[in-house]
């Protein structure tokens, strides 16, 4: 194998297929990408069998050929050189050399042949849909924080998808909260629901985030994979059954308390300093003086209590929340306004934004 | 040798010959999910697993598997979670967060189909075999019988049957997309879209389905709209040739506040009875359950459970459990029929002890006539037939001796009340009528 290609080109490309190789693995192959050279482009690929990408550049090929480099090692070598270089990579007995004009550098590379091919989603069986990048990610973004990290119940460590009309929606629970994002979309086929492991819908986020493309997305019994010109990504899904979280979102709410967002990420931030290990935030809302109150008391430390700016209607309360839950979601609320819907003492919390119906965010309280 | 005896020689041979990483990656999680005429069902956990054997070792698994086993033909990957080993010790992490009161459904959302219900844990008794038989035609010829209607009393099985019918077409037929709802659901939804104004959208949702089946349908009385509307989705499907399957636990015919045309058109498939258990159906259905929970029955037991608890399949199978809890408290003696005894002696329904008045009331209730007429000489049209109604109750379901019914409804000979009985046994062979109405006074008592 021998190519020629821009320096800004190539680290694009590694950069974006080198964190899905898998680092703490038995098979070593994993930790390696797989640069295929074939007709006129380069194809770099790398999985770590939960996950599979595949980037595709334009390059000027001289002799067609595959390896399997270590990608780490690969991605510091590469971002070491100088801008505005030509990258010259060549095989040389199962090693690859990767020189330009003034550097050479000789990687030991392992057999191409034990790297795993990535499955593809066969597209004439499976259901396709096409949906913005921005679209996608923004949905994955909006929930995915939600999910829960253990794998005691895989359907809970993931990000369930599935179509609602013209609508796509997302959601993420771990059982403590809960998010839905809901996207608008055309042509929608009728997929059911998939659910794709959390651990990839960051692999997913990272791959396609910033881009300005389509993605098209095939969805078959076992995988998911989304494919634009130049990238091709599958992952797992899940089989399992999300719960039927429809029915414990509240319908009314007995305190409704409107907030600046900013005003409110503040005072989150200067409440977390006096926090206990349980991150209790204590909201003291009370509509006859029109004010809302957040405690933090820490035994060791101290305390603080901060009044915000708000408009409040409905009951007086006095509840407690994990100040993370609240914080996570508000980093995902584009609008400069959210509304608090309280639904009285040991009842669920929902977060909406102002004038946003898409976004939906439900927390339950702490105990104390 | 069973296919994880198979498998686990064969995985022994490839260890050997593959390296130590190449082996846990892609062999690990492997097991035969099924071996069926020559062609084996390797369950592999991922695509890229399975890609990659049949890439790279498909060959040498073949060759491996005709050696150990003849007949081999052909091998497929199918992707399966691993087979669950010990489950992971969890220690729950200490928070102060309440929990969500979140329901994970055992059901498919896209279908509504439980996927414990299958045929494998089926028992046919000559209860339900003509409903079994019936679900098996329309399962290798859909809208054989259409609709198929299953009626019966609660806990026979009706839901387990239906949804089993579903779940095998499901798997068969790949491209038939089946619906099951309870009538009540149906009612809700129909509700919910009339509000929203979406009823269009509403009909378009059921309209697509090749197999839908409605559970309980009786508890669609009185709602008139519901009716009409599950009226014209049954017109569409009926003349779309798809297959309908209705349950319900009476005859389309007895059911309440129903409209004519909807019972008509109930009454143009196939009505099947399921009727109530026999003992041995229940041993069945006893070894069954115990079989799926790894507990050696004792024949004796069956039998025993099986002469004590009367009515459904749930009370049979909560017997059962309470049996195979207190065995597994006990250990390796296990348990003796004595302690079985006494264990059901509180889970079981007693015989009610019924005094004679108390039927008479009933009956003479739901004739709407007095009481002291059943046991007056009266032989007025309207009294005799309810007093012979009441000798044939009191002998059939208290086995009350012919003399003493006699003496107690107004000192009648006996060869009065053996006539009276024998009368209405003919009657219920002709007059299925006759049958409702006992069975409703049956309920009053």
């Amino acid at each position: 194998m021998k190519i020629e290609t821009l320096k800004d080109k190539i680290l694009f490309a590694v950069q974006k297929v080198e964190k899905v190789t898998s680092k703490n693995t038995t098979l070593p192959v994993l930790k390696c990408v797989l640069l295929e050279a074939k007709d006129k482009r380069l194809v770099i690929r790398s999985t770590n069998l939960d996950v599979g990408v595949e980037v595709v550049l334009n390059v000027k090929v001289e002799k067609e050929g595959v390896v399997a480099v270590p990608g780490n090692i690969l991605l510091s070598v590469i971002s070491q050189i100088p801008n505005d270089k030509s990258v010259f990579i060549e095989e040389d007995n199962g090693n690859i050399v990767v020189f330009t004009s003034t550097s050479k550098t000789i990687i030991k590379c392992l057999p191409a042949d034990d790297f795993p091919s990535i499955p593809k989603v066969d597209e004439d069986t499976s259901k396709t849909l096409k949906i913005g990048a921005t679209e996608l990610v923004s949905g994955l973004k909006a929930v995915w924080y939600s999910s829960a990290n253990s794998n005691i119940k895989p359907e809970l460590s993931s990000v369930r998808i599935y179509p609602q009309e013209d609508k796509l929606v997302f959601v993420a629970t771990d059982g403590f909260r809960l998010a839905e994002k809901v996207i608008t979309t055309k042509n929608l086929p009728d997929f059911g629901h998939v659910l794709i492991p959390v651990k990839n819908v960051s692999e997913i986020i990272r791959i396609f985030e910033g881009l300005d493309q389509d993605i098209d997305v095939f969805i078959d019994e076992n995988q998911i994979s989304f494919k634009t010109d130049d990238i091709y990504m599958v992952s797992r899904t899940l089989t399992g059954n999300f719960p039927d979280y429809k029915a414990i979102i509240p319908k009314s709410s007995s305190t409704e308390v409107v907030f600046l967002k900013q005003d409110l990420v503040n005072c989150l931030k200067m409440n977390t300093i006096f926090s206990d290990s349980f991150f209790h935030v204590k909201f003291n809302i009370s509509p006859k003086d029109n004010s809302v109150k957040l405690m933090t008391k820490n035994n060791d430390l101290g305390e603080s209590s901060t009044e915000i700016p708000s408009a409040i209607s409905g009951d007086e309360l006095d509840i407690n929340f994990n100040y993370k839950y609240i914080n996570d979601c508000l980093s995902t609320v584009n609008s400069d306004s959210v509304t608090f819907y309280f639904n009285g003492p040991g009842k669920p919390l929902v977060i909406k934004p102002v004038s946003d119906s898409s976004f939906l965010y439900l927390v339950m309280p702490m105990n104390k | 040798m069973d296919s994880k005896t198979l498998w686990d020689n064969i995985l022994v041979q490839i260890e050997l010959d593959v390296s130590k990483a190449t082996y846990t990656a892609w062999f690990k999680d492997t097991y035969i999910s099924k071996i069926d005429s020559g062609t084996v069902h390797l369950a592999v956990p991922n695509t890229f697993v399975r890609e990659w054997l049949q890439n790279k070792f498909h060959k040498t698994i073949l060759q491996f598997l005709r050696d150990s086993m003849e007949g081999v033909r052909a091998v497929e990957y199918l992707i399966a979670p691993p087979n669950k080993k010990k489950e992971d010790f969890v220690t729950e992490i200490p928070t102060q967060n309440k929990e969500l009161p979140l329901n994970v459904y055992n059901i498919n959302p896209d279908d509504n189909l439980n996927p414990r219900y299958t045929f494998e844990t089926f028992v046919v008794g000559p209860f339900n075999e003509l409903a079994y038989a019936a679900s098996q035609a329309i399962m290798k010829k859909p809208v054989a019988y259409n609709p198929l209607f299953f009626y019966g009393n609660t806990g026979l099985g009706k839901t387990h049957l239906m949804q089993a019918v579903g779940n095998h077409i499901k798997q068969h037929h790949k491209d038939k997309r089946i619906f099951y709802i309870t009538s009540e659901r149906y009612t809700t939804e129909y509700i919910n879209a009339v509000q929203a104004n979406r009823v269009n959208h509403f009909k378009e949702k059921y309209r697509k389905y090749d197999v839908f089946i409605m559970d309980d349908i009786q508890f669609l009385s009185n709602k008139e709209k519901t009716q009409e509307e599950l009226f014209h989705l049954f017109n569409h499907m009926y003349d779309g040739n798809k297959q309908i399957i209705f349950s319900s636990d009476q005859h389309p015919n007895y059911l309440q506040n129903l409209e004519d045309r909807l019972k008509s058109r109930f009454m143009a498939g196939m009505i099947i009875d399921i009727s109530p258990l026999d003992t041995e159906s229940k041993i069945a259905i006893l070894q069954t359950k115990a079989k799926m929970n790894n507990f050696n029955l004792e024949p004796e037991i069956a039998y025993y459970i099986a002469s004590v608890v009367h009515g459904s399949i749930r009370e049979l199978e909560g017997t059962l459990n309470a049996v195979i809890c207190q065995s597994q408290l006990k250990g390796k003696s296990g348990i003796s029929l004595n302690e079985v005894k006494q264990l059901t002696k509180d889970s079981t329904k007693p015989q009610k002890n019924i005094s004679v008045k108390d039927v008479v009331k009933a009956v003479s209730a739901f004739y709407n006539i007095e009481e002291d007429s059943i046991y007056n000489k009266t032989r007025r049209q309207e009294v005799v037939r309810p007093r012979q109604l009441t000798m044939y109750i009191l002998r059939e379901d208290y086995n009350i001796s012919f003399p003493a019914i006699g003496q107690k409804l107004g000192n009648r000979d006996h060869t009065t009340v053996m006539h009276s009985c024998e009368k209405v046994k003919n009657e219920l062979k002709t007059n299925p009528e006759l049958i409702n109405e006992i069975n409703q006074i049956r309920s009053l008592i």
